[in-house]
């Protein structure tokens, strides 16, 4: 005889089963955790807003070389706080909306920001018309700045801040779509990665409760992929351009990244946050 | 009028008389048993009575070969990212166990509500099997340095190399591993690929995929043989495959044979060739139908030989030395000239519908995933599609992607996992 779906779960016992598997962190237990990353992110800001003056004062100047040399290393603040810049749409899409976000392409009007500035600086190879572009994109920084300051941080959020990295670095960065310009993906790859190992870091006392042998895995993968990425790593304490990067490395980069984002992903529900 | 009949004229007017409100009474009158004769709601899902039907996992030889192909099929090509022998094992007992789990259905495990869910939910909490098959091959490339697994590479399995009129594509050729889906619906499918690839992120990457389809056909009229389902270029596509269903056949033709040339462990395996071939249609649909007759070498009606009435005929082109009736080069008879040699060259074909898009050109991107199996790849696939080189249909056809691959031996029961052979053969520890 054939059973209906709900009358197999119930003798399953599936239906009877408690599902909830963890215990949530106290949220006392999350303060400091919390508290800590808040001023973690407001230091990247503060770097953020300094080299992103650096940079646009460089483009102004018509500096083109300067320019150039300050575009990734001025990114990776940005990308390493990513999930909280993020809460704020409207300035992640003027300072970050990449090229394909827009279906008039470069022309799009509202194409603003870092990649709109790279567009310029690297494929047309030129400071001109910038002018505009690079005086709000500093104002947009700034902007950012003082609305994060503002900011009450959920612990939800930052906690799954670790898993939004990942993905990013799954979606974008491994097909290096992210800096199509400039090739410079890597310093945004690094910059997710940081990111995300500062959240865990900060929360390993919390995780290791919960369940220590998830806390080893994840280590495992975070050091695969910094010692892959530091393969490209430059004199200048920068990276090589994405293009450089072998086929084998990237594959050896695809299945940390991969396992990092499926395990990151359950990082809110062991910590018993909704 | 019956009491149905009465029901249905009642809500009929009800409908009619009060617009929304009438329709939103109805609507939530769906559950009403009384109602279950009405008729279907736009959004009422087409029923099937075949979600059940499930193909056995462990055997011989694997599922998804000389299994009927169902409506649906699916080719996914992956990079093992295994970095050594024992990962590699654990890939191999993971799609195992998964591959099981689909074929056979059973409810998906819940999981704290917190977390994201083990399965994707597609087919809800209790997977059907659908018709499922996942069919296992290995490519050439896996038998590379990482894996220490040379020695036991099967003697005929190398890259696809391009043939004159391919335009290979770099992105959808090749990989270490293919995994050939086969079910009732594309979702059955889709729901299969995502757990496997949500349960194996650190060893396998998606390297390109091509999914397909087979029209159903009116029922076969009793004693008149089924007939092929038609191609993108309207031709029936199958009318000359060896019979799937004797086995002495498909020993001859599909499987390698304990003491052939091959490794020990390749028994029971097959080559699997895979070829994306985009067809012009719009170039097709504009080419006189005598011409697509000739070129093709059947009617286009009936599928029938040129000359003949019934898909099912065999073609005497012993009576036709000059090509008169059917060219010489016309596509069925280079791909199968009937003659006594050229039976060493027979394939199973196993091919699906695809329907991409559109490219650049406003030209529409379809044509056929074909997949076919055989026992030696060299006298099969590679000769017959030599034979085919410089063809008249090549004019409508750019065979794009595809792959060579070997298909593992079956899977004998519990105590056996797939791949275990290939594995135990150049490391003699392995077991089950």
């Amino acid at each position: 005889m054939k059973q209906s779906p709900l009358a197999l779960l119930l003798t399953l016992g599936l239906l009877n089963t408690p599902l909830a598997a963890f215990a949530a962190t106290a949220p006392l237990e999350l303060v400091q955790p919390i508290s800590d990353y808040k001023i973690y992110v407001t230091e990247q800001l503060d770097e953020l807003a300094s080299h992103t003056r650096q940079f646009t004062d460089a483009v102004k100047k018509g500096d083109l070389a300067t320019a150039k040399k300050l575009y990734a290393p001025t990114r990776v603040y940005y990308e390493s706080i990513e999930p909280i810049a993020e809460l704020f749409s409207d300035l992640d899409a003027s300072i970050d909306s990449r090229v394909d976000d827009h279906e008039k392409g470069v022309k799009a009007e509202d194409f603003t920001g870092f990649h709109r500035i790279e567009y310029t600086l690297f494929s047309q190879n030129s400071t001109q018309g910038l002018d505009e572009l690079a005086d709000a994109l500093d104002k947009d920084v700034k902007d950012l700045q003082t609305r994060v300051a503002g900011l009450t941080f959920a612990p939800e959020k930052v906690v799954g801040g670790a898993a939004a990295l990942l993905e990013e670095v799954a979606a974008t960065k491994i097909s290096g779509e992210e800096d199509r310009y400039s090739h410079t993906d890597l310093y945004d790859f690094q910059g997710n990665i940081d990111g995300a190992k500062k959240i865990v870091d900060l929360l390993r006392p919390q995780i290791e409760k919960q369940d220590a042998a998830f806390i080893g895995k994840v280590d495992k993968n975070f050091a695969t992929v910094n010692r892959t990425l530091a393969k490209y790593k430059t004199a200048d304490g920068g990276f090589e351009t994405y293009d450089k990067v072998k086929e084998n490395d990237r594959k050896a980069l695809v299945g940390p990244v991969n396992t990092l984002a499926e395990d990151l992903s359950t990082l809110r529900g062991k910590l018993g946050l909704n | 009028m019956n009491d149905l009949e009465q029901l249905n004229l009642q809500r009929r007017r009800v409908l009619m008389g009060m617009g929304a409100a009438g329709v939103a009474l109805a609507g939530s009158a769906l559950s009403c048993p009384a109602m279950a004769a009405s008729p279907a709601q736009v959004t009422e899902a087409p029923s099937s009575d075949r979600t059940d039907d499930h193909q056995a996992f462990h055997g011989k030889h694997q599922s998804g070969i000389v299994t009927p192909r169902p409506a649906s099929g699916m080719l996914v090509s992956f990079d093992v990212l295994a970095s050594d022998r024992e990962d590699l094992e654990r890939l191999f007992r993971t799609l195992n166990d998964r591959i099981a789990f689909l074929m056979k259905g059973g409810p998906v495990t819940q999981v704290d509500p917190k977390l994201p869910p083990v399965d994707s939910g597609i087919l809800g909490p209790i997977v059907t099997p659908d018709n499922l098959t996942i069919t296992v091959s290995v490519g050439a490339s896996l038998f590379d340095e990482r894996f220490g697994l040379a020695d036991a590479k099967p003697r005929r399995l190398n890259r696809m190399v391009g043939f004159p009129n391919d335009a290979l594509e770099a992105d959808c050729c090749h990989g270490d591993l293919s995994l050939q889906f086969c079910s009732n619906t594309t979702d059955t499918n889709i729901h299969a690929l995502r757990d496997i690839v949500k349960n194996l992120p650190d060893l396998l990457l998606v390297r390109w995929k091509q999914e397909g389809s087979v029209p159903p056909q009116a029922p076969a009229k009793p004693g008149v043989p089924a007939q092929s389902a038609r191609n993108f270029l309207g031709f029936r596509d199958g009318s000359a495959n060896p019979d799937s269903n004797n086995a002495k056949t498909m020993d001859s033709i599909v499987w390698v044979q304990p003491g052939s040339d091959e490794p020990a462990w390749a028994a029971n395996g097959s080559y699997q060739a895979v070829r994306i071939i985009r067809n012009f249609v719009e170039r097709w649909d504009r080419t006189p139908l005598q011409e697509q007759q000739s070129i093709l070498g059947r009617v286009k009606s009936t599928g029938a030989p040129m000359g003949g009435t019934h898909e099912s005929q065999v073609p005497d082109y012993g009576k036709d030395p000059h090509g008169k009736l059917t060219r010489l080069d016309a596509h069925i008879r280079l791909a199968n000239p009937r003659t006594a040699a050229t039976q060493a060259n027979l394939i199973l074909r196993r091919p699906f519908n695809y329907s991409n898009g559109v490219n650049k050109n406003g030209q529409l991107d379809m044509g056929l995933l074909f997949i076919c199996y055989q026992a030696d790849l060299e006298k099969g696939f590679i000769t017959v599609q030599t034979r085919l080189n410089g063809e008249p249909l090549e004019e409508y056809l750019k065979p794009v992607g595809g792959g060579y691959f070997f298909t593992l031996p079956g899977v004998s029961g519990e105590q056996d996992f797939i791949g275990r052979s290939l594995l135990a053969a150049t490391h003699p520890t392995t077991t089950a």
